[in-house]
């Protein structure tokens, strides 16, 4: 661990796991808010709250399956073409699949069910990208668990800004995880074997190829599915006419 | 009539930009109000996955309303006749395209919006408006 720590490996897979953690975990309290908005005054604070404290413990239990799992051969490969498709499902504008609709529940239960399924959903691939950067470094899965927390409680409206601010964020995120895609799977305990001779810059190669290929599908399928220039979308709008008007 | 557009945001430096408005009309000109909230759009797969999309929308509209309740409040108190206005898009563009859609003659805004820290790191989003906007802007100390 200590070794582990004084070589640029580990720091470059801190800063990925922020990053990741950033990327993947901005929407998760939108998603809360979002489910507890019909819920009574009271009542929405009770549910953000066991919605964050949901978030947080279905990460811990899903980042502990996936580590045992990701010592499976085969299991790596499935893990790395998981994470190609969330990176480009990162640079899709707008999830063209419409909703389940699992929502819009005025009950604190049926909310809390909507947050842990969501949370669910959210956390599995927030939990691959991380597992994926720690190569199996216990040390760096609790950091990435720990980092993504405030990043669920405060971080969504600083995330939202920054992915409008900065668009690029997010084609270099998607590259990102193809470029951890690309490692993974290489790592895999069937293609090692076969690696294992081979120069140290295959492994760049194929992280490389992992990202450019993420980028690129990304970057089509959204070009394919953007709508033509938007109009300014208005959703509500009014008028008040003042009393002490043309004084 | 001179057409002002007013980006709100909800923070202290939007409601300044109120203050200054209602301070001045006195004297200048008659002046027709817009207020324009724009929302971040949520468009994390996860949300539109879980959510439909009107209920994405009405929590659009919450904020919005939410954003620009002070701005109002200013307003309503001061006696004035204003239009508000919640959009939803990437600001800056949004804040642009809706002045030249309605025709604005000019936009007057903060020079920044609630966080000194998103501030600092992202920059403003009163810079890209008077960089890209085709009409004169106002920066508000």
């Amino acid at each position: 661990m200590l070794e582990a720590a004084l070589t640029g490996g580990f720091w470059i897979s801190v800063l990925q796991i922020i990053a990741i953690d950033i990327l993947l975990g901005g929407d998760n309290a939108i998603v809360i808010a979002l489910a507890c908005r019909r819920l009574p005054e009271k009542q929405r604070r009770q549910g953000i709250l066991w919605g964050v404290a949901g978030a947080i413990v279905l990460r811990v239990i899903l980042i502990f399956f996936a580590l045992q799992l990701l010592a499976i051969p085969f299991l790596k490969i499935v893990g790395g073409l998981l994470l190609l498709w969330i990176g480009v499902k990162l640079l899709q504008p707008e999830g063209e699949h419409e909703n389940e609709n699992v929502a819009g529940s005025a009950h604190l239960l049926g909310a809390i069910r909507t947050i842990i399924i969501a949370d669910a959903v959210m956390s599995l691939d927030n939990v691959i990208a991380v597992a994926a950067a720690a190569k199996g470094d216990l040390t760096l899965v609790i950091f990435g668990i720990l980092v993504s927390i405030p990043i669920v409680v405060w971080g969504s409206k600083f995330v939202l800004k920054l992915m409008d601010r900065l668009p690029i964020v997010i084609t270099f995120g998607g590259g990102l995880l193809g470029w951890i895609a690309g490692d993974m799977l290489l790592g895999d305990a069937i293609v090692t074997p076969y690696v294992e001779g081979l120069p140290g810059w295959i492994k760049h190669a194929a992280s490389l190829a992992g990202a450019l290929s993420v980028v690129a599908i990304g970057i089509w399928l959204a070009r394919r599915t953007a709508q033509p220039m938007a109009v300014v979308e208005v959703v509500s709008s009014g008028r008040h006419v003042g009393s002490e008007d043309g004084k | 009539m001179l057409k002002l557009l007013v980006p709100v945001d909800g923070s202290a430096n939007s409601d300044r930009v109120i203050d200054h408005l209602i301070h001045d009309r006195a004297a200048g000109e008659a002046t027709e109000l817009h207020l324009l909230n724009v929302q971040i759009p949520v468009d994390s797969g996860h949300a539109r996955m879980f959510f439909s999309s009107s209920d994405v929308e009405a929590y659009h509209r919450e904020e919005g309303q939410q954003a620009l309740k002070t701005a109002r409040e200013k307003l309503d108190a001061a006696g004035m006749t204003y239009t508000w206005h919640v959009a939803v898009g990437p600001v800056a563009g949004t804040i642009v395209g809706f002045a030249h859609e309605h025709a604005c003659d000019r936009i007057v805004m903060g020079e920044h919006g609630s966080s000194a820290l998103t501030h600092l790191l992202l920059g403003s989003v009163a810079s890209e408006v008077s960089r890209s906007a085709s009409v004169p802007v106002m920066l508000v100390k």
